[in-house]
């Protein structure tokens, strides 16, 4: 008998563009823009715009800005002009958000290449308190150049420092010293490693499955498929309080299958859509952005099933709970939008603070995020993530039973249920 | 068959004994018998509020009784839902998918109610020539007439073969050749051996239809039987004198017109009663009104009806 209702819902969602639009086109399409967000944001790939007035203009702040330009993080914009008129431009320019960031090189203050501490400092750099992350990424950026591009002018320093407090160098010593820093220079300026630079001391070794990228577009792709997927049980769901409103309901309840006919009809329908919306994005990211679905496909599949079957049995809960299509979408709407944004369907919960990150964990979100990110991020076998496919298991289950408990109890049991005022027959049969 | 004859030679398929019910602490029944047979149209009537409904969803298991008993097909249908397959519930409202093909419709209602799926062909083509719907079978149900959409809302309770039909106001917003269609169906179905129960305001419909009718009000059957006998228990043989006023009488008027049996509606504004004679007494008793002060808006004299035997019994209008 739930077939029944299963295929009329089938044959509903086949037979609307506008739905099937809304059920499969709009996700994948919402989930490309987050992808692309994410990505760009929490990669390595984040671009700062920088705006830049060079007063002065000699071989090392000349030397400096070339270095900075060939970071790939930054786009610098010069411009021209010196003096109080240039720097006003520049600090507009931050004001007004046309750069993240103003970088001035000061004439009226040390040059660039002596060890500085005694007079005003020669680099300024103009921030918008909304982008301050934009400063220390700008400074970072400054010490690689400094270092990794100018270790004469750097080393040079050091040694003037040296001199300046602990030793005195002879002739022939500062000439030798003369003939090494311009060996430094050849070597920065031909692409050599000179030794000098504080990234030569690092390396790097990323822990998580293919790299950050794919990581980031797995982790969107659980992130937008469980909030439209809720979306989009919801939206299912209430097709039951539409069948109260035109009698469908009725019909039904006094047949044999009764109440359990529609709520276990439609919950079917729920979880075979709710199956093929998340194949079409985690699809879109396999063929898009390379995410490796075909490699994890069981344990992808388990999840989102349970994933699904949560999203559904909540949403017909909801829709079994409620007494107008009105109240289910106002709730509903909601509670999706506060469970997505403590889960991180909108944001990475690595941004989030530590509390929100702990709150999430009440979430279905952030089940199934972490159940997603388990296995195409940290790449953990199945058993490392039973916790939170336990979770949705459980939840799944208990709003099934209580969704059939309650359409039962509404449906068959509302004289106990009824408040003290008057209600006639025309009423109980959806009328009034 | 007649009714009387049904009952003499058959069992009740529907029977609902003493039926009480408080909602939220209106009494909406208070001691309801009703017994429907098979092959016979049973017709409810009475003012809104007045318990219809409440006797439906009591008949087809959805309401529990405070005290009293239903049985359907001799069982208890809130305890055995597998009785329920003997009933069939046309809602008011046109319950059918809109997107989906007449067909369609009665596949997923067919199976709904536990048709097998063997036999659904079969029973499909069956409830579409019932409502007359055969050449329209793969047409939207949206794309139907209103008469059309009525006849499926009706045939979609009947894939199951139920003994029993309730309907919930059938005809509500079809014009008269479609209503006079469904009635077509409803006594083919009564001729099949089905009983069919409605509620209805509509009161040329009870009159078309109605093997017996009930008269509900305030939660009890006030008037029971074939409209025949209805009406004449209410006017013995007479005609129906109707008298609409300008003002709500005083007492002395009010006097006068209960001594010539007259039994008020609509506030005391219209009165109806039995009349004997001729029209030429009208004249007599229009001058009698006006001698007490009382200014008739209409007056006239005409063969009675469930109409008239409402106004008398409930003191209120009920049509469509």
């Amino acid at each position: 008998m739930s077939v029944a209702i299963f295929r009329a819902m089938l044959l509903g969602l086949l037979r609307d563009r506008g739905a099937l639009l809304m059920s499969f086109v709009l996700p994948a399409v919402f989930f490309v823009i987050m992808a692309e967000i994410f990505t760009a944001t929490t990669g390595d790939t984040l671009n700062l715009d920088v705006a830049v007035v060079d007063e002065i203009g000699d071989d090392t702040s000349t030397r400096l800005l070339a270095a900075l330009e060939q970071s790939p993080a930054l786009r610098i914009e010069r411009l021209g002009g010196a003096g109080e008129a240039a720097r006003r431009t520049l600090r507009e320019r931050v004001r007004r958000g046309l750069a993240d960031v103003g970088l001035l090189l000061r004439a009226d203050a040390e040059p660039l290449d002596s060890a500085g501490g005694f007079g005003p400092e020669p680099i300024v750099i103009y921030s918008d308190p909304a982008r301050a992350v934009a400063v220390p990424m700008l400074v970072g950026r400054i010490r690689q150049a400094y270092f990794g591009a100018l270790p004469d002018v750097a080393m040079g320093n050091v040694v003037a420092e040296l001199e300046n407090q602990f030793l005195t160098l002879t002739e022939e010593q500062h000439a030798e010293l003369a003939e090494g820093l311009a060996e430094l220079r050849e070597d920065a300026e031909a692409g050599r490693s000179s030794g000098w630079s504080f990234e030569d001391m690092l390396a790097f070794e990323p822990v998580a499955g293919d790299g950050g990228r794919l990581s980031l577009v797995a982790y969107s792709a659980g992130a937008v498929a469980f909030m439209f997927l809720l979306f989009a049980s919801v939206h299912g769901a209430v097709s039951l309080l539409e069948e109260q409103e035109n009698g469908v309901l009725d019909r039904v309840l006094a047949g044999p299958g009764g109440i359990g006919v529609l709520v276990n009809g439609k919950f079917l329908y729920l979880v075979l859509q709710g199956v093929l919306q998340v194949a079409v994005i985690f699809g879109v990211g396999w063929l898009g952005y390379g995410l490796d679905l075909p490699g994890h496909f069981l344990p992808w599949l388990l999840v989102t099933l349970v994933a699904v079957a949560c999203a559904s049995a909540l949403a017909m809960l909801l829709a079994t709970a409620c007494t107008t299509r009105r109240q289910a979408q106002t709730i509903a709407n909601t509670a999706i939008l506060i469970v997505s944004a403590l889960g991180g369907s909108m944001v990475p919960r690595i941004f989030m603070p530590e509390s929100l990150q702990q709150l999430g964990w009440l979430t279905p979100n952030t089940w199934a995020l972490e159940a997603y990110s388990g296995i195409f991020w940290r790449e953990d076998p199945l058993i490392e993530i039973l916790a939170p496919m336990g979770a949705m298991f459980g939840t799944a289950l208990l709003a099934w039973l209580a969704a059939n408990a309650v359409a039962q109890q509404r449906m068959y049991g509302r004289a106990t249920r009824l408040r003290p005022t008057r209600r006639t027959g025309d009423q109980l049969l959806g009328k009034g | 068959m007649s009714s009387a004859e049904a009952a003499a030679h058959e069992q009740p398929i529907l029977s609902i004994r003493q039926a009480a019910k408080r909602l939220g602490g209106w009494p909406a029944l208070r001691g309801v018998d009703l017994t429907l047979f098979p092959g016979e149209i049973l017709v409810l009537l009475g003012p809104n509020g007045a318990g219809k409904s409440t006797l439906l969803s009591a008949a087809c298991g959805r309401l529990a009784l405070d005290t009293g008993t239903v049985s359907l097909a001799g069982e208890d249908p809130r305890r055995v839902a597998g009785v329920r397959a003997q009933l069939g519930f046309v809602p008011q409202h046109l319950a059918v998918y809109p997107y989906l093909t007449v067909r369609e419709n009665l596949e997923v209602f067919g199976r709904m109610m536990g048709v097998p799926r063997s036999a659904l062909p079969a029973r499909v083509r069956e409830a579409a020539a019932w409502a007359g719907l055969s050449g329209r079978l793969d047409a939207h149900s949206d794309a139907l007439s209103g008469g059309m959409r009525r006849r499926l809302n009706i045939v979609a309770s009947l894939l199951h073969r139920p003994r029993v039909l309730l309907l919930d106001e059938p005809t509500v917003g079809v014009d008269m050749d479609a209503r006079e269609r469904v009635h077509e169906l409803l006594r083919r179905l009564r001729d099949d051996g089905l009983g069919v129960l409605l509620t209805t305001h509509d009161l040329a419909q009870a009159e078309a239809l109605a093997d017996r009718v009930l008269v509900m009000l305030d939660g009890r059957i006030r008037l029971a039987g074939s409209p025949a006998q209805l009406v004449e228990s209410e006017f013995h043989g007479m005609q129906e004198l109707k008298l609409v006023l300008r003002e709500v009488p005083d007492a002395p008027g009010r006097a006068l017109l209960r001594s010539l049996d007259l039994r008020p509606a609509r506030g005391e504004l219209a009165w109806t009663g039995p009349v004997a004679g001729d029209f030429s007494r009208l004249g007599e008793l229009d001058a009698r009104l006006r001698e007490v002060g009382l200014t008739p808006a209409e007056l006239r004299v005409r063969a009675p009806g469930l109409e008239g035997v409402l106004l008398r019994v409930t003191g209120e209008e009920i049509g469509p």
